[in-house]
């Protein structure tokens, strides 16, 4: 592992499908190509989403029933499953949004405290 | 929720593996290409592009490992890859297979069949409503009577503990069958009203509703019914009768049922499932109140005698009370109320037993017999396994590289081990499936072999209640069987074959409780076990065999044939009973077509062994201290029985009727006792109560030797005491000419003479129910030996085959380099096969010495004089049998171990050499 890898942010499982989720629902249907560019162009680069991560966590969602996927054309006329939110995964978006708000917001409190 | 709907994904998905796997190849295409655009896009040219794009995306294969790490059950589908592959390799050796599959099949049909009979005797629950919460009361004595006693309690201790008790939701009390003589009035069958023997129940009121049977058509017992003595002349018919009788009319209820005289109405028939509670089980062709009990059996008064135990007790549990606690409540009970009166003997415990078709198994014997039987054919099935193991061992060395690589690639040990475990699973289950298959006709052939034997036993008027069939209970056996016996010798050979020290794998080597042992050793051991096991079975089998064909010719030393048993009831009063029990022996002599009549102990019919001593000058202390036979006997009894006399005398009917103390001693008795004396004149004391008291008797004549306890031996000892009528004794008479038409008389006679001893008598052929059904026991006994141990012979043959047929192919190269250098056939034989029998000649010397050591406990048992002699007096150290079996092993051995070499030897010693 380089050191440039160690550098990029070890990724738990959860937060992962947070992130696919949001992305889906701001962008719209999405493939898998392009949710793993959309994601590292956000975290500038910080991201380094390897294939071994990514595909577990989309059949992951498509499992849950919060993505469901279908084959389609890019603008490039390739084929390529484009996967969309359902509305089971926009609840669950909600949700864990939530959680993870809350989460976070603990998380700082308990780090403030001296 | 998301966990659910992804598990059931999950599942789905196993049905979809490859739909799945193609997807995720276009997905991953796709996305390659898709990468590729961006390239050729900055610039790249088509082959560069392609290039960076796979680098860019990383490992395939690893991609799609961890895709479908995160679809699928691992494990589920790693199952079903071992499941799969492991048919293959099974098809791929149709013989090999096939020959597994039947050697499992008969090993644990075999098991499966012998527990399927325990189960309908000992495991099934019976067929009333919530069997669990339902169990039987048994009392235990002081005096340490055991069997069908220990479930018997009187109507006043029903019912003081039905008023009493608070444990139970219901008590309920039933008699035992009760013999009846009946008939249907409105009969039209057969012109006039026939009278049939039947047997019935008399039952508590809450009988039916307490167990929860319904009835089949019209009703059974109401609360109306319950009142009182007298007063509810009604029956409920059983299933069977119903059918026998009526043929299932619905007419038939509301008809009269005309029982020793009384009318009683058909309110109702039980249903099919419902075969009774009794602890035998002996379906009743009917039931009818406890109040009815005078009319059912005259001359006796159950329902006010404490000490008269005649009623079986069930008790349902209420929910809310444990099992210990509603024990010692009712041992309570009892106790108070045995206060009441004086019983003959005393009960000092009350257990509450779990209803199964038969009582008292839960006997230490019982269990003990039963678990010698599972232990034999225990064995069998471990020769099978023992076969298949060392079958396994042979074809593996074969797979060994393969596994070698699989691991050195990185497969975990316990995935091969999964894997070679997955076969020989598959391989027990398909044996499991077909020796269930062999269970269902083989307990329907024990189920006709059975009957027979009871139905003779017993009478013909039986009908019985047990059902044999394979139900959950034995699915389940067979079931875990499989799995185990697959684990058994499925294990070693992987856990083996995976070894980590893959030298020593390939050295042929395996490391076993630290020591390193040859892989060739254990199969010798295992060839040798499956040959000692099977020696014992042979021989022991063998000299069953023997030994019933001394059966079938044993003389029993009286008359049998001619010979009839009269049992009769004659009431509770003992005075009375005396007188009509003389005047039964009276009437009985005044028929012409009797011959004889007497009164005595019956033989065949359970014996009494009381301790005795003789004053002999020879033993210390002057006396011999030993146990004998005993019987009663009348004067007329030796001719009755036609047991001949060879010196002395018989009884006198003076000397019977005041029961003086003189005896008829046997001819083994004087042998064992005066050998070189004459015994009459001799005196012998008795210990005729087992308290210590002793009675002295004057022997006054030798008898010819009887076999009165079984038909396996003579009696070592059997003395004959003085008896008369009135003390209670079965009558026997002796019938000369045809049985029909003088039974007929002696039912006429009795008729005029006392009628009411009719409903109770019952008339039995000695040689019919007592001689034959023994025979025919020894013969089964004897053809199931057979067939187990020749099954035990069959397997050790294939399974040394089998060893032999590998290491010749393992040596094939060997045997070519020897014939080309000039062997002749015999030298070949002789360097290949001859060490292979090695094993086989060291099992047959630990089975034989293990076949003595038996021999030695059989004979060891033999101390009593009723235990049976399962030989027949046939010696262990037989020479016949030893000898022609070790010859028919070795004979058997020899052809599987020279079968596969002569085979190989026919083959051009040039083909043999390019032999891989």
């Amino acid at each position: 592992m380089t050191s440039e890898e160690k550098g990029a942010i070890q990724i738990l499982q959860g937060t992962l499908d947070l992130m696919v989720l949001r992305t889906l629902a701001t962008m719209g249907p999405q493939h898998a190509y392009g949710i793993a560019s959309r994601m590292e162009q956000m975290s500038e680069e910080m991201l380094n989403l390897n294939q071994g991560t990514l595909y577990p966590a989309l059949v992951r969602l498509e499992q849950y029933g919060w993505t469901k996927g279908a084959w389609g054309k890019t603008e490039n006329n390739r084929e390529a499953k484009f996967y969309s939110i359902t509305k089971a995964g926009q609840k669950a978006l909600e949700e864990e949004t939530r959680r993870w708000r809350s989460m976070s917001a603990l998380v700082e409190k308990l780090l403030a405290a001296e | 929720m998301k966990l659910l709907r992804r598990m059931s994904a999950k599942l789905l998905g196993l049905f979809r593996i490859h739909r799945a796997e193609d997807e995720l190849a276009r997905e991953i295409a796709s996305h390659l290409a898709m990468l590729e655009d961006e390239f050729v896009r900055r610039g790249m040219t088509q082959a560069q592009a392609s290039t960076a794009a796979r680098k860019t995306y990383g490992g395939i294969e690893q991609a799609k490992q961890s895709h479908r790490d995160e679809r699928s059950i691992l494990w589920l589908e790693q199952t079903f890859q071992d499941i799969r592959h492991a048919s293959r390799t099974l098809a791929r050796n149709p013989g090999f297979t096939l020959v597994a599959v039947i050697t499992l099949a008969l090993g644990i049909g075999l098991n499966t069949t012998i527990f399927s009979a325990y189960n309908a005797v000992a495991l099934k629950p019976l067929p009333i409503a919530d069997p669990k919460t339902v169990v039987r009361m048994e009392r235990w004595f002081k005096d340490r009577a055991l069997g069908d006693i220990q479930y018997a309690f009187s109507y006043p201790e029903y019912v003081y503990c039905r008023d009493h008790q608070d444990a139970f939701s219901n008590l309920i009390a039933a008699s035992w069958p009760l013999r009846v003589l009946a008939t249907i009035d409105g009969d039209q069958k057969g012109g006039d009203n026939e009278v049939k023997t039947l047997f019935g129940q008399v039952v508590s009121g809450n009988y039916f509703t307490g167990l929860g049977i319904k009835a089949g058509a019209g009703r059974t017992f109401g609360p109306q019914e319950d009142r009182g003595a007298g007063t509810s002349p009604v029956v409920v018919l059983s299933d069977s009768f119903w059918q026998r009788e009526f043929n299932r009319d619905q007419n038939a209820i509301g008809k009269i049922l005309k029982i020793n005289g009384t009318a009683f109405i058909i309110i109702g028939v039980t249903p099919r499932e419902f075969t009774g509670t009794s602890v035998v089980p002996q379906i009743p062709d009917f039931w009818t109140m406890i109040g009815m009990q005078p009319q059912l059996v005259p001359g006796r008064n159950w329902l006010s005698h404490s000490d008269d135990y005649r009623l079986q007790l069930l008790a349902r549990l209420k929910p809310t009370t444990g099992l210990s606690s509603a024990r010692a409540e009712i041992t309570g009970l009892l106790q108070q109320f045995s206060s009441t009166y004086v019983p003959r003997n005393p009960t000092i415990q009350v257990s509450l037993q779990p209803t199964a078709f038969f009582g008292n198994t839960e006997d230490d014997r019982f269990q003990a017999g039963v678990a010698m039987l599972m232990v034999i054919v225990g064995m069998v099935l471990w020769v099978a396994c023992a076969n298949i193991a060392n079958m396994l061992l042979a074809r593996g060395a074969a797979r060994q590289r393969e596994i070698s690589v699989r691991m050195a690639l990185g497969a975990t040990r316990i995935r091969v081990v999964r894997h070679l475990l997955t076969e020989s699973i598959l391989i027990a289950f398909a044996g499991g499936i077909a020796g269930l298959a062999l269970t269902t006709v083989a307990t329907k052939l024990l189920w006709i072999e059975v009957q027979q034997i009871l139905t003779r036993l017993l009478g013909s008027e039986f009908v019985f209640g047990l059902d044999l069939k394979p139900d959950g209970r034995v699915l389940a056996y067979a079931l875990a069987l499989s799995v185990l016996t697959g684990i058994a010798f499925g294990l070693s050979p992987a856990l083996q074959f995976t070894h980590r020290d893959m030298s020593a794998a390939l050295k042929d080597e395996t490391s076993m409780l630290g020591h390193r042992v040859s892989r060739s050793l254990i199969r010798k051991v295992l060839v040798g076990g499956q040959v000692a096991v099977s020696m014992v079975l042979l021989t022991t089998a063998g000299l069953l065999v023997r030994g019933l064909t001394r059966a079938r010719s044993a003389d029993p030393g009286f008359d049998a044939p001619h010979v009839f048993l009269v049992l009769a009831d004659f009431g509770d009063n003992r005075i009375k009973a005396a007188v009509r029990s003389q005047r039964l022996a009276e009437t009985l002599a005044a028929i012409p077509e009797v011959k004889d009549v007497s009164t005595g102990t019956p033989p065949m019919f359970g014996s009494w062994t009381p301790p005795i001593v003789v004053k002999v000058s020879s033993a210390p202390q002057g006396e011999a201290h030993d146990r004998t036979m005993a019987s009663y006997a009348s004067d007329t009894y030796f001719h009755t029985l036609g047991i001949g006399l060879i010196r002395g005398r018989a009884f006198t009917r003076q000397e019977a009727s005041i029961g003086s103390q003189v005896s008829v001693i046997s001819e083994s008795t004087a042998r064992r006792f005066w050998p070189d004396e004459d015994a009459i004149g001799k005196h012998f004391q008795l210990d005729e109560k087992f308290d210590g008291k002793l009675t002295d008797f004057e022997v006054i004549g030798i008898a010819k030797d009887v076999r009165f306890a079984n038909m396996t031996r003579v009696d070592p000892a059997h003395v004959y005491l003085a008896t008369n009528a009135s003390n209670f004794n079965t009558t026997l008479i002796r019938i000369n000419g045809d049985p029909a038409a003088a039974l007929a008389s002696v039912h006429h006679a009795v008729q005029q003479a006392d009628p009411n001893l009719l409903p109770g008598l019952s008339l039995w052929n000695a040689e019919t129910t007592l001689v034959a059904p023994r025979r025919l026991m020894a013969q089964t006994l004897a053809a199931f030996a057979a067939v187990l141990a020749l099954l035990a012979l069959v397997l050790a043959g294939v399974g040394i085959y089998g060893v032999m047929a590998f290491m010749v192919s393992q040596r094939t190269q060997e045997i070519g380099v020897r014939m080309a250098l000039g062997a002749t056939a015999v030298g070949v034989l002789r360097g290949v096969a001859l060490p292979g029998l090695r094993p086989v000649i060291a099992g047959m010397m630990i089975g034989i010495a293990s076949g003595a050591g038996l021999s030695e406990f059989l004979h060891s048992t033999l101390t009593s004089p009723e235990t049976n002699d399962f030989l027949y007096g046939v010696s262990y150290y037989d020479p016949w049998t030893f000898g022609g079996l070790t010859c028919f092993v070795a004979f058997v051995a020899i052809l599987a171990s020279f079968a596969p070499v002569v085979r190989a030897l026919k083959v051009d010693p040039a083909a043999a050499l390019r032999f891989e």
